[in-house]
């Protein structure tokens, strides 16, 4: 029985896994699915819908490395037969966009070591440093003017009511269709690719941040004004030191929205970027460079937003919300 | 209050910190701004990379900038102004000027000769065949006007095919689904279609309806008038490109450089090149006779102008005669 007790130990209700466990299930979290993955990848009676041909055998027009659908092969294999022909010989594989994990993580080292082959080309670090540099530039000035309009807004009725609906309105407008107007505007470079992450992730920050504001309990509110703070100096002393925590993590889930945005705003304007390598990829069907560059980007996105978890806990050390992440 | 002397020790800062100004303000007046081109991925546009890389235009005199992008991008930044000139197709030069941006084809690059293509699923041999049947290609756009034309050519009117809309980029994937009879698309969809479509074919190409479609640098009528001198520099250039081009000699490093601004093999940029007959300034010159067949750019963009009134991609017919000015072959 000690096993079985030992299994119900992983699931109690609400209650906390100890650190060990909690590692190896988030390793997991992982592992799954690129688990999954591999099966697909490796175990050809899975999925694998298409053949690859490995021997054209006196079919005409099949090649070697030609992928041709299980059906068409099959019939071909009969017509061969029928005809007293070579048969063609092939192995089961997955359509060309599912590229095999190790196919993917040999792209990701080749990507970032292939030279560019254009003159005066970027290497693959200095394509995303450009990317980074759109993402960091679009997400400040958004923030600049959307953190103090969200708090107002989740503070005083009058600027919520001012705002609010219009903003409301506006956050279901497609950002990307706005591209040739910024184009016109702000020309043919970093401006209009800045311009739509800004559109993109603006009117949800104003709206996600006044929601929190509006969270913070009044009662610290009333405290402080029984105390005798004026309207003015409770939005300095109280409203904001009492929401900064959560407006931390509200903004770290805001710049995760920033990053969607970036392959929209990237193909606005001149072709720049991470998007510039992606497309490309894709159109010649080079898929494995594709996924090794969209992973680079979750890495990427992860990454800073570890860093900024980490950098929160040591921020807000006596916030327990935070620090429980 | 200020002192006298205070004032006029303001007075001079203000003369020494204006006069540097001034001078920077007139610097940039004065030094002409490079001619902005507007450039995107299809191989008579790219060829010009081969003057870039060698250094041509400098050697000419000529201070261009080319900037890369998406072509549908690219066609905005020409509108909004923001681009002396853009690489176009003849068709959608009337497009962008009937948004507005009216603008001078003076330079032919090359027609399509094969790189767009419609392409039957296995078993189907020729136009004839998709009576009845449904045909995916993105309406409007160049390849639904080589579909009209190869059925006209069959004997055949466009409500005998009934027409699926599908992106140019996504034609692959929608032949492969089997839904549709055939496909028009061009390069590098097409042959990622024959790919992926085993025993799929080309039942007809541009190859067989030569000048149907032209590609052309189009340029801001006012930048034109304005840096006349400039442009007409851009023909011996040309000249020099083509001839490096089609140089069997001098070819394999062309392609090199044009599938490296591409992002492509060499290998796969050879067919590319293949499927587009480059102009060179006598076969450009040829073009800009007069004349209703397709041999002429007149004939063609009357042509295409026909197309996208009937298609409702704008209302009223353009004045062809307005958008083409054989400067640069004089």
């Amino acid at each position: 029985m000690r096993f079985s007790s030992n299994v119900s130990s992983w699931f109690n209700v609400r209650q906390e896994l100890s650190p060990e466990r909690r590692k190896i299930v988030g390793w997991a979290s992982f592992l799954l699915p690129i688990l999954l993955w591999c099966v697909v990848s490796y175990v050809p009676f899975i999925w694998h819908p298409m053949v690859v041909v490995q021997q054209a055998g006196d079919v005409d027009y099949f090649q070697t490395d030609m992928l041709v659908t299980r059906e068409v092969f099959d019939e071909e294999v009969a017509n061969m037969q029928n005809d007293g022909k070579k048969l063609p010989e092939g192995k089961a594989a997955n359509p060309i966009y599912l590229p095999a994990p190790h196919e993917v993580a040999k792209a990701f080292y080749t990507a970032f070591t292939t030279e560019p082959a254009q003159k005066e080309g970027l290497w693959l670090h200095q394509s995303l440093w450009q990317s980074i540099q759109v993402i960091f530039w679009g997400f400040f000035i958004s923030s600049l003017i959307g953190v103090p309009l969200g708090i107002l807004c989740g503070t005083y009725s009058v600027f919520s009511r001012l705002f609010e609906p219009f903003i409301e309105f506006f956050r279901y407008l497609p950002a990307p269709a706005f591209g040739a107007l910024m184009v016109a505007i702000l020309g043919i470079y970093d401006g209009p690719k800045i311009a739509i992450i800004v559109i993109g992730t603006f009117f949800q920050q104003v709206l996600i941040i006044s929601n929190t504001t509006r969270k913070l309990d009044y009662s610290l509110l009333e405290a402080a004004m029984t105390l005798g703070t004026n309207k003015f100096k409770l939005l300095w002393h109280v409203v904001i030191p009492g929401i900064l925590p959560d407006l931390y993590r509200d903004l770290r889930i805001l710049l995760g929205w920033a990053w969607t945005y970036l392959i929209v705003a990237e193909l606005i304007g001149t072709s720049s970027g991470i998007t510039l390598f992606i497309t490309q990829q894709a159109r010649y069907q080079h898929f494995e460079n594709v996924y090794a560059a969209i992973f680079i980007i979750g890495f990427i996105g992860l990454g800073s937003d570890l860093m900024l978890a980490w950098l929160g806990k040591r921020l807000f050390a006596w916030n327990k919300a935070v620090n429980k992440e | 209050m200020f002192s006298n002397t205070s004032v006029s020790s303001l007075k001079k800062l203000m003369v020494a910190l204006s006069v540097p100004l001034a001078m920077a303000y007139g610097n940039v007046t004065q030094a002409a701004e490079p001619l902005k081109i507007a450039y995107s991925d299809w191989p008579g546009f790219v060829a010009w990379q081969v003057a870039i890389d060698k250094g041509w235009f400098k050697e000419a005199g000529l201070n261009v900038k080319f900037e890369w992008f998406d072509y549908g991008a690219s066609m905005d930044a020409f509108t909004a102004g923001k681009v002396d000139a853009v690489f176009v197709t003849n068709g959608d030069a009337l497009v962008v000027g009937s948004g507005g941006a009216k603008n001078t084809m003076i330079l032919i690059t090359d027609y399509s000769n094969g790189n767009d293509m419609i392409i039957g699923k296995p078993g189907v041999k020729s136009i004839k065949d998709l009576k009845g049947k449904k045909v995916g290609t993105e309406v409007g756009i160049v390849d639904h006007l080589l579909l009209l034309d190869a059925l006209q050519k069959n004997g055949m009117k466009e409500s005998d095919i009934t027409i699926v809309n599908t992106k140019i980029n996504d034609t692959p994937q929608a032949l492969a689904a089997g839904d549709l009879t055939a496909v028009g698309t061009f390069e590098p969809s097409a042959s990622q279609a024959l790919k992926l479509v085993a025993g799929s074919k080309p039942i007809y190409t541009s190859a067989q309806s030569p000048g149907l479609i032209y590609d052309v640098l189009a340029v801001n009528p006012a930048s034109l008038s304005n840096r006349k001198a400039e442009w007409t520099k851009l023909t011996p250039i040309w000249a020099k490109v083509v001839a490096y081009i089609n140089d069997p000699k001098t070819q394999a490093d062309a392609v090199k450089i044009m599938s490296a601004r591409d992002g492509t093999t060499p290998q796969e940029y050879t067919k590319f090149l293949k499927g587009t007959r480059l102009l060179n300034v006598d076969e450009g010159k040829a073009a800009y006779v007069k004349g209703d067949g397709l041999t002429s750019l007149y004939g063609s963009t009357a042509n295409a102008d026909a197309f996208n009134v009937k298609n409702a991609i704008y209302k009223t017919p353009q004045d062809i005669n307005k958008y083409i000015d054989p400067l640069l072959y004089k």
